[in-house]
């Protein structure tokens, strides 16, 4: 045996200096003479010339000069790779697509054709009946618990409110106690459902919503206020208003528009996706360059389509753009956005 | 859009076959010692040369040489925040992520309960990982040529230390170095820095600091391109990156995501070949490579089928209200009916199958045909999330874990193989009433027990821990996903574990990180240490008790082929092997399958809320 041992000994010897010393400087070596863009990891510059980030990593847009990626579990971290891990039976991805696609959905047929379902979603909220009953938010919470905590920790803000509203309804939190003995010393997430069963009541058709005031010093001032439509009752309910209009004829939206990626830093779009989103893209720079809409709107369909490539030239896969090349290129063309 | 779906897999399949047949015939000939050694490696061959070795010997070298592999990952892990090549200063895994990533490594499965853009230097991804890829796969190679010399009749089983040398030298270092300038050349960085701090194109959207700055974009980086190749090779699996192949920098291109496919195909599909050649039964190697082809293609078009060509039920209507009767003690009647209400569909285009959890670069059917593959050759490297496969599509990767000899992994699969086809002839031999033979030798009592024990080592190791922790706390606290999918969350994990796997569903909370951590998943410890332990079980076991069973069966002297021999080359064996193989495959997973991803798709979607 300590025959085998010492060869054991001399084996890893030679292997470590073969695979872990010699191995790796062989492709570096490699990768610095013939392909040192890549080998860096493909850093794109920006127009002033500075790295703005790698072709092959996704990173977030919001303007709407810009094409959006797909989302991102990891908020565009390229340091810690995700995906959701949502399995298709669990509420959660359910949720999350819903909540996309609330602000952006529009009807495909009937007299609303072309229009956004947002507004009739707000209409149908301030109402404030579900399934027949009184009080959309609360039933919300009441059928998902879950929900209804994640919002209350989604932001320092909805916390402090929900904490407000425990300090003036000690009896309510006392009742909560009283039901779960197990937890003597609720948490503030714990209250999520107590709360908003509190606030239905008090406040029909309305939701807990940042709002952002100038105030009288002409500072800017965000609190949780009541609200009865915006963007949180668009995406939140939207879910529960198909629920009640399953007859609806909406647009079908790309798939890769509403789903996240496996890393979470998927750098492409489709073409599909780009498309829907290039009227957004178009009207946005020609309001902004005082341009026909038409004429950009070619333009911007032109450079997509230079950029389009796809898996073994299309006979493995659909068209897809790299949403960094594309916005890096609208920046080149048209100047910075507003 | 059929095109689109079909010609990847089918083009992956036919390529891998093309590769392997050329190559098993370099394969044999290395292995056979036929070929002249470079000048400075005969020299070091010689150093290593402990002298012809017969089965107790070769396997004890093999055991001896994993325990100092053992020490030396654990060795380079604990001492990671004093190495070089660490600018980002990460620290120390917690113990017993580091007992479980060493084990994983160790025993080529690559299960990670840590991730490695967030948690290993590149020192770590070097002396760690890459060589424990490279040396790993080795071990398993070398197990099934020993047991090829011991079935030959032949007294040494070889030179176990100079069998390592081979397969790395001769073997994985030119292919990794080939693979390697191909995804160079996609885009896999290959550079020793660690991260860049980039100001993104527009800054404001990566939100802003707890001091109100606003947030640079973190780019990991280092030597992907190396750790890519040989992980696919080897038939490794364990990532660079936590999102593994799905990454864009381990699989920047759909040509990278082909050949990253292809890399972990071709040893599994050339050592069947290469079976066939050392033995001079080329025609028994071909009867047997068919059989794991079918039943690879089996779970291709199966995960196809299922996501590739169904939309996500999570987004689609399910029109009719269902109601269920669950116990309820409370309740009269001891029984309460929940019903769950219609559910009306989302307007999402589906025409691509489901994409939650894909990338588009691949194609269209490259996650679902990657995602079935990789657990068919026990690579376990993934480019699609498998957590959010369809239900049932979710069913061909654990599939390929549990039969566990569709090529399977570097020998290992061919070994677990070779054990069916000897129970196979058992079974056989008991319907005719004639005494079962293989290789022309006489299988007798102590053999047939050998191979037993090495099969029943692989249920009892995926089914016994799943059931106790779906029991405990330490299940139910570490699924990330509710009801049946919860379920199958463990099940896959301890699947991943047995099979030597490594790839997992990825929502399960295992992950401790770092020993300063203050938020760990809080059941990794009993995941880390459970798993760790079942990998050793299921790794050692089913190598050593098959060695020694070729080593009784190979000492037996070889009676000439006579009008009664079951003949082992003709399609008729074929369809033999493949019955035994999926009815006690069946037998002994069917149940599981039923309770996890079917009770999925027959059940309510969504579940809860």
């Amino acid at each position: 045996m300590l025959r085998y041992f010492s060869k054991s000994i001399l084996l890893l010897l030679f292997s470590v200096i073969i695979c872990c010393i010699i191995y790796p400087l062989v492709l570096w070596a490699i990768g610095k003479t013939v392909f040192p863009f890549q080998a860096d990891g493909s850093l794109l510059k920006g127009p002033d010339g500075t790295v703005v980030g790698s072709k092959l990593i996704a990173q977030p847009f919001t303007k709407d000069e810009y094409f959006q990626p797909r989302p991102s579990s990891p908020s565009y971290d390229a340091s810690a790779s995700a995906s959701s891990s949502l399995a298709p039976s669990n509420y959660t991805l359910r949720d999350r697509v819903a909540r996309v696609l609330g602000p952006i959905v529009k009807y495909r047929g009937g007299e609303k054709a072309g229009q956004l379902v947002a507004p009739d979603v707000e209409q149908w909220f301030s109402k404030d009946v579900y399934g027949g009953e009184p009080h959309i938010v609360a039933q919300w919470a009441g059928q998902h618990n879950s929900l209804a905590q994640a919002w209350v920790g989604a932001d320092p803000k909805n916390g402090a409110y929900v904490d407000d509203w425990a300090k003036n309804n000690p009896a309510l939190v006392d009742q909560w106690i009283k039901d779960n003995p197990t937890t003597p010393k609720p948490k503030t997430a714990d209250l999520a459902v107590v709360f908003f069963t509190d606030f239905s009541n008090k406040n029909p058709g309305r939701f807990p919503s940042a709002v952002t005031k100038t105030d009288a010093d002409g500072k800017e001032v965000t609190a949780i206020e009541p609200v009865k439509e915006g963007s949180d009752i668009q995406s939140i309910f939207f879910e529960m208003w198909r629920h009640e209009h399953p007859e609806a004829d909406l647009q079908d939206v790309p798939g890769d528009l509403v789903t996240a990626s496996a890393s979470g830093l998927d750098p492409h779009i489709t073409m599909q996706n780009a498309l829907f989103q290039l009227d957004r893209v178009a009207a946005k720079w020609a309001a902004n360059l005082h341009r026909n809409p038409d004429t950009v709107r070619k333009e911007i369909e032109q450079m997509l389509q230079q950029n389009a490539s796809a898996p073994f030239n299309g006979l493995a896969g659909e068209p897809f753009v790299n949403v960094l090349e594309i916005n890096l290129e609208l920046c080149k063309r048209y100047g910075n956005p507003s | 859009m059929i095109l689109q779906t079909w010609l990847l897999p089918i083009a992956l399949l036919v390529t891998a076959t093309i590769i392997a047949m050329p190559l098993s015939r370099y394969l044999a000939w290395v292995m056979n010692g036929k070929y002249r050694p470079l000048p400075v490696a005969g020299w070091l061959e010689k150093c290593l040369d402990s002298g012809p070795q017969n089965w107790k010997q070769y396997t004890g070298s093999l055991l001896v040489f994993n325990v100092v592999l053992f020490v030396f990952g654990y060795l380079v892990l604990s001492v990671q925040p004093w190495m070089p090549l660490n600018p980002d200063g990460k620290g120390m895994l917690f113990p017993s992520t580091i007992f479980h990533s060493v084990i994983s490594f160790m025993t080529n499965t690559n299960l990670q309960h840590y991730a490695g853009d967030v948690n290993l230097s590149n020192f770590s991804q070097i002396f760690f990982c890459i060589y424990n890829m490279f040396l790993s796969a080795s071990v398993g190679f070398c197990a099934l040529v020993a047991m090829i010399r011991a079935f030959r009749g032949e007294a040494s089983l070889g030179n176990y230390f100079v069998d390592m040398w081979r397969v790395v030298i001769y073997m994985f270092i030119p292919a990794a170095l080939i693979f390697g300038t191909i995804f160079l050349s996609q885009g896999s960085p290959m550079t020793f820095e660690s991260s860049y701090q980039v100001s993104t194109l527009e800054p404001a959207a990566m939100g802003t600091t707890d001091k109100g700055e606003v947030k640079k974009q973190t780019i990991v980086v280092g030597p992907v391109a190396a750790l890519e190749s040989i992980k696919m090779l080897g038939t490794n699996g364990g990532g660079f990156f936590g999102m593994n192949s799905a990454h864009p920098f381990e699989n920047p291109t759909g040509l990278s995501n082909f050949f990253v496919t292809l890399a972990m195909m071709i040893f599994p599909f050339a050592l069947v070949f290469m079976y066939g050649r050392m033995l001079g039964r080329p025609r028994h190697a071909w009867v047997i490579f068919s059989v794991m082809l079918l039943l690879m293609a089996g779970t291709v078009v199966w995960a196809i089928c299922f996501d590739t060509l169904q939309p996500n039920p999570a987004l689609t209507a399910h029109p009719i209200a269902q109601t269920y009767e669950i116990p309820n003690a409370k309740a009269p009647g001891g029984k309460q009916e929940v019903t769950i209400p219609a559910v009306a569909s989302l307007p999402v285009d589906q025409h691509l199958g489901n994409l939650e959890g894909k990338e588009m670069r691949f194609g269209t059917s490259a996650g679902a045909t990657f995602n079935a593959l990789t657990t068919d050759v026990t690579c376990g490297a993934v480019n699609a999330e498998m957590d959010s496969l369809n239900p049932l599509a979710a069913l061909s990767p654990m599939v390929g874990m549990w039969l566990n000899c569709i090529f399977g992994g570097k020998g290992v699969g061919m070994i677990n193989m070779l054990l069916y086809v000897i129970i196979g002839i058992f079974i056989a031999g008991q319907m005719v009433g004639r005494t079962p033979e293989y290789l022309g030798r006489k299988i007798g009592a102590r053999e047939v027990k050998l191979a037993v024990i090495a099969l029943l080592v692989h249920p009892m190791m995926v089914l016994m821990p799943t059931g106790l922790f779906a029991a405990l706390d330490w299940g139910l606290k570490a699924v990330s996903n509710p009801g049946a999918h919860g379920f199958t969350q463990m099940l896959f994990q301890f699947s991943s574990a047995s099979a030597n796997n490594g790839a997992a569903f990825d929502g399960l909370g295992v992950t401790y990180g770092f020993a300063n951590n203050l938020a760990p998943s809080p059941e990794a410890i009993p995941w880390d240490i459970a798993t760790g332990l079942i990998m050793i079980f299921s790794r050692y076991l089913p190598i050593i008790a098959p060695i020694a069973m070729a080593a009784f069966l190979g000492a037996k002297k070889a009676s000439p082929i006579g009008l009664g021999t079951l003949r082992d080359d003709t399609p008729t064996f074929g369809f033999l092997v493949l019955g035994t193989v999926l009815i006690i495959g069946a037998l002994l997973f069917l149940p599981v399958a039923v309770l996890g991803p079917m009770a999925e798709h027959f059940g309510p979607i969504p579940f809860g809320g």
